[in-house]
Formats: C-alpha cells, sequence, structure tokens
C-alpha cells in the first residue's frame, strides 16, 4: 500500500491497487479519464453529483476535477433541492454511462487551489447552505487521518453505514482510502446485520459509521466473528455514553468520534468518554457567547470559522462540548433548520402561525405547534384533523427530507407567546410532548344569584375528536356532561360527591372544534340536581340535569 | 386480516411514534419506506429493533433479503410467522 495524493490519483494507474473488491485502480483511472471528456465534450462547467455508488462518486470526482469542471455534491434529491440549484450547475448526474464512448482526457496533476467542491447543508435562515472547499482543504484532511490512524487500519476494507455525499463519507469512505490504497465498499449498508455480513465477506475490516447505526446494534451480532474489526468512527452526532460502551464491552475498543462539521471539516475526535482532541494545525477560541471558533488547515487559509456550539476550553489543548446554540437541530445526524420548516409551514393558507421542536421517543422526531389560520379551522371543522395534518405534511414534503416531516401535531388557536412576545424552545416542547387534551380550561367563570357562567373555547385539538368522527369532529354529547360536571365540581363547594342519574337531556347543536361556549351551572341542594345549559351565542346546544347523591 | 399482521400494524404505530394513524391507514401491501408510508433508515432499524424485542426472534444475519422482508406488512408477517415456528 502507498499513498498517492489527491491531486495524482489518475497519474498513474495501478492494476494491483484495488478501490472496491471488484474495482480496481487503473479500471478507476480509464473510467475517469473518460468522464472528464464527455463532460469536455459537452462544454459542461458545474455538474452535480448525486451517486449512490462509492466507486461512481470516486470515478465522477475524478473525472470532473480532470476536466476543470466544478463539482457540487447536493445534500438530497427532492424537487425543491434540484430547483434551488438549477442555476448554478449545467448538469445533474445521478448515473454513470459503464460505456463511455467519449475520447479520454490526457491526466494530469490537479491543481489543488483551483479543483473547488460545493457541498450542501441547511442553513440557519432556511435556505440551503453551499459551502465551497478547494481540493488543498480536502486533501490537508484526508493526509492528517492517514498520519493518525493509517497505521492501524492496514489493509482494511472500509464498510460504510452514511451516505458519501457528505463530508464525512466523503472524506472517510472515499477520499482517503483512495489515497491509501484501501478498498471501500461501493454502497452504505442500512442495517447492523448488513453491516456485519458485508463486513465478514472481508479479510479485514473498519467501519465508517453514524449515531444512527451504533445505538441500534441490538443483540444479534455475532461479536467474536466481528473482533477483526480495526476501527470503528463514528460522526455526524453525538455519540451516546451507552452505544459507546456497549461497543467497548464487547470488541474492547472504543469508537473514535469524530467531531466536525460540512463548514469546517474534522476539528477534534476522542475514544470513549473523554474530552476532545483538535486535530494538529487547529486553533480553537470562544467567543462571548461561548460558542467555538477556530482556524484550521482545513479551511481557507487565515479564515477563521465562527460555530454555533458551545464549548469548554481545557488547560490541555482539549476542550468539552455543550450543546448547540441556535436552532438548527440534529436529527439522526441530518441537519434540520427549524426555522426553514416553520417558514415553509406558515406558507399555507391554512397556517397562522407555526413552531416546531424536538421530540424524543425511542428515535427522534419532529413535532409541529400550530395555530391554525380561520381557513384552517374551518378545513379542521369540515374535513378533520388527518386530512389537516395529512395535507401539511405533503406540502412540507417538497420542502425538505422525510425524516423532517412532523410526526405529532399540536392544533391550536394561537400559539402561547409570553408578554414579551417570546415563546421558549423548552415550552414548545413541553407542549409537544403532552398528551392531546380532554379538558377544556374555562376563559371566565362569574357567578350571580347561585348560578355560574362560564366562557368556554372548545379547544381544536381535543383528543375525543380523532374517533368523533374522523371527518366531521363533533363534541360527544358525554364529554358535554363530564365537562359540566368536572366544572361545576370546582366552582360550586360541597356537591354531593355521586353521579346517581340524569334527567330531561336535549342535545340541539352541534359543538364544533374552535366553538365558542357559554356554560350555565345552577345547582339545586335541596332536590340534588345541577342543572347544566351549554350555549353557542343565542342558540342551545345541549341542557339537562344530573342528579347527585352522598356516598354510599 | 390476521392477528398477526394487526398486531404488527400497531407495533409500526407506536414503536415510530406515528400518532396520527391507525392500524386501517397501513394496508398489507403499502410499501413502508420510501413512497406509501415514507419511513426511513432509522425508522428501518428502530422497526428492525422492535420486532426482534416483540417476537423475540432474530434478523438472520447472514440473509440478503433483509430489506425484503421490511417492504411492507403482508412481508413482514410472512416473515415473522416463518421465524416464530422455525
Amino acid at each position: 500500500m502507498s499513498w498517492i495524493g489527491l491531486d495524482r490519483l489518475l497519474l498513474t494507474p495501478d492494476a494491483s491497487r484495488q478501490v472496491t473488491p471488484d474495482l480496481d485502480h487503473a479500471e478507476l483511472c480509464r473510467r475517469a479519464l473518460h468522464l472528464g471528456g464527455q463532460l469536455r465534450g459537452q462544454q459542461v462547467q458545474r455538474v452535480a453529483l448525486y451517486l449512490e455508488d462509492a466507486a461512481d462518486l470516486a470515478i465522477a470526482l475524478l473525472g470532473a476535477w480532470q476536466a476543470g469542471v466544478q463539482v457540487l455534491l447536493p445534500a438530497d434529491a427532492q424537487a425543491q433541492t434540484r430547483l434551488q440549484l438549477a442555476s448554478r450547475i449545467d448538469l445533474w448526474l445521478d448515473a454513470l454511462d459503464p460505456a463511455g464512448a467519449a475520447a479520454p482526457l490526457q491526466a494530469h496533476a490537479l491543481d489543488l487551489d483551483q479543483c473547488r467542491l460545493t457541498l450542501c447543508t441547511s442553513g440557519s435562515s432556511g435556505e440551503a447552505k453551499l459551502i465551497d472547499k478547494n481540493l488543498r482543504q480536502l486533501s490537508n484532511e484526508v493526509a492528517a487521518l492517514e498520519q493518525l490512524w493509517g497505521e492501524t487500519l492496514g489493509d482494511a476494507v472500509i464498510v460504510a453505514s452514511v451516505a458519501a455525499q457528505h463530508i464525512y463519507g466523503l472524506l472517510f469512505r472515499v477520499l482517503w482510502p483512495l489515497c491509501a490504497g484501501r478498498a471501500f465498499l461501493r454502497r452504505a449498508q442500512p442495517f447492523p446485520e448488513d453491516m456485519q455480513r458485508t463486513s465478514l465477506e472481508q479479510p479485514g475490516f473498519a467501519w465508517v459509521a453514524s449515531p444512527a447505526l451504533l445505538k441500534r446494534m441490538g443483540d444479534n451480532l455475532d461479536w467474536t466473528a466481528l473482533q477483526p474489526l480495526r476501527r470503528v468512527f463514528s460522526s455526524g452526532g453525538a455519540l451516546p455514553v451507552e452505544a459507546a460502551q456497549l461497543l467497548h464491552a464487547q470488541l474492547g475498543q472504543w469508537p473514535t468520534e469524530i467531531y466536525g462539521s460540512s463548514e469546517t471539516g474534522g476539528i477534534a475526535w476522542r475514544q470513549g468518554d473523554t474530552p476532545w482532541q483538535p486535530f494538529a494545525g487547529i486553533e480553537l477560541s470562544v467567543d462571548a457567547e461561548g460558542a467555538l471558533r477556530l482556524t484550521s488547515p482545513y479551511l481557507p487559509s487565515g479564515h477563521c470559522e465562527q460555530t454555533a456550539d458551545a464549548v469548554e476550553l481545557l488547560g490541555d489543548g482539549r476542550f468539552l462540548l455543550r450543546g448547540r446554540l441556535d436552532r438548527i437541530v440534529k436529527l439522526e445526524e441530518k441537519r434540520i433548520s427549524l426555522p426553514m420548516l416553520e417558514q415553509a409551514l406558515m406558507a399555507h393558507a391554512w397556517v397562522g402561525d407555526a413552531r416546531l421542536g424536538v421530540i424524543q421517543q425511542g428515535r427522534a422526531f419532529l413535532g409541529a405547534l400550530l395555530a391554525l389560520s380561520p381557513a384552517g379551522v374551518h378545513a379542521l371543522r369540515n374535513q378533520g384533523r388527518r386530512s389537516v395534518t395529512d395535507t401539511l405534511r405533503q406540502h412540507l414534503a417538497g420542502h425538505c427530507e422525510a425524516i423532517a416531516l412532523p410526526r405529532r401535531w399540536r392544533l391550536l388557536s394561537q400559539l402561547p407567546y409570553s408578554s414579551q412576545g417570546k415563546l421558549a424552545q423548552a415550552r414548545v416542547e413541553a407542549l409537544l410532548a403532552a398528551p392531546r387534551p380532554t379538558l377544556v380550561e374555562p376563559l371566565s367563570a362569574v357567578e350571580h344569584d347561585g348560578e355560574w357562567q362560564l366562557e368556554l373555547e372548545v379547544p381544536l385539538d381535543l383528543a375525543h375528536f380523532s374517533g368523533h368522527f374522523p371527518q366531521t369532529p363533533v363534541l360527544p354529547g358525554v364529554v358535554q356532561i363530564d365537562w359540566a360536571q368536572q366544572l361545576a365540581r370546582q366552582l360550586i363547594e360541597q356537591l354531593p360527591p355521586r353521579f346517581v342519574g340524569m334527567e330531561v337531556l336535549k342535545f340541539q347543536q352541534l359543538v364544533r372544534p374552535g366553538d365558542a361556549l357559554q356554560l350555565s351551572l345552577r345547582f339545586d341542594a335541596s332536590r340534588g340536581k345541577l342543572y347544566f345549559t351549554f350555549r353557542n351565542g343565542d342558540k342551545a346546544c345541549s341542557s339537562g340535569r344530573i342528579l347527585l347523591g352522598p356516598e354510599q | 386480516m390476521s392477528d398477526l399482521q394487526l398486531e404488527i400494524k400497531h407495533l409500526i404505530i407506536e414503536a415510530l411514534g406515528l400518532e396520527d394513524m391507525v392500524a386501517a391507514d397501513i394496508g398489507a401491501d403499502l410499501p413502508l419506506f420510501g413512497e406509501g408510508l415514507g419511513l426511513d433508515s432509522v425508522d428501518a432499524l428502530e422497526l428492525g429493533l422492535a420486532i426482534q424485542k416483540r417476537f423475540g426472534i432474530k434478523i438472520d444475519a447472514e440473509a440478503k433479503d433483509t430489506r425484503q422482508h421490511f417492504a411492507n406488512v403482508a412481508s413482514l408477517t410472512a416473515f415473522v410467522a416463518a421465524r416464530q415456528t422455525a
């Protein structure tokens, strides 16, 4: 195995050097130079590559750079993404033509400062954020990785669970092994069982994985057979301590966690629950808010990158991570901009206001707290909740990946902003975590001559509406009787505790989500009867007498 | 619909937090991933764990057809039934 710099990979085709178990380096060079010839023939200057096969991605990257073409790696292949990027590219390439009829280019060493790669990730403002890199930055990083871990990896085949479209997968499972002469597998493996099976087909192997996989290893793997696993890398998000401990217990080694971002590349690494060790040449500082800033050989020279990660620097150069300071969240390593999704939701005619939060229940997912517009309330009353949430999910599906689609919805008439106009994220998440309401809070309650008058607003999101009825939510009569009795018990002292029966029940008018109701309550102690009437304006909705008796 | 199918549908709803869904929404041949129910690879992992735990079975680490078993409720039911009797 010998190291070839990222700029010289196509210069000396070597059939004895494996790129993947079924592709050698000579064939990689041949195909890359043909593809370069094809791109030049088509006068392509900027190409977007969306290739799930990591070997195809390597061929296309090297071919494009050889032809002087700028490369963009979209984060996903959503229609919205393609539309947004359309003006920036001449060609969207999501499959390679293996025949490659065009005349090949002559191989020459690449100019590390001229060859460009653009990565995509979500920015805090909402729009997809484009991050430009030159080949020198990437080249510095893969060289540093080899310096640190090349020896322990040796000729291990790289098996990955993550896509190669993002910085971590691109560096760890494509560019680094390419330069090192280490073979990698073409396809990302989503299941632990698949990671094991494809690994055990190789004599030696190392894993490029993520917390999404490592915290769900199950109890089904043959850890004894996996002992030859040389190293497990994890990046993209925080790895829970328990997941690291499991690997340590089963394999006798801690996973190697990499902390970094698309903007910065790798920043630091650690094994086990220890402080983070910055990569060589990275200078760290902390701003007034406690957020990390850094310069790095993987950033443009002289550039100081501001992150939104709170850190605590230790005396020995290492540091502790203290969480994010902005409203970009990570779901299973995917960065999701909450402001972007909120804007997209508010663009829908049914939504007046929207706040999103993360719910952690088994897996982490998003929940949406919505204030419906009058049109939204109309839709809810006439089509039901499922129809509303399905429509909004479909509306959002054009703006984001499936992982970011809210799975839980809480519908309100308005969001509970504080008097300063603030709504803390913790409050949003508490509201999302709570079950849908079954009761109603009176807006006011006034007593006059032994009769109580209450103002109520029927919650849009009342749990009873889902079954009663799915497409036409109506407040069940039994719930009205229950509310009358429960509210009376809050207001009227010494109400007999036992429900005995009912008299002259009348239901005259349907009560629907969002209705403003007036409830009158009067207790006739001599007869043990609670009189109630629900009205909606001048129309009576229901009335009756609830008979109450002493404890038996 | 078999009892096992129904149980698996409930398991999907419960394990993946699909609060607004009921079993009747998930057709036996509705694709679970991608188009259809729209689950992703993390759901696949969660569901894999939930199925193994609930039914006390193992996903065969040698088999190459794990993905096919998870295609829809019908294939998943067949897989669980075969594993339980195996």
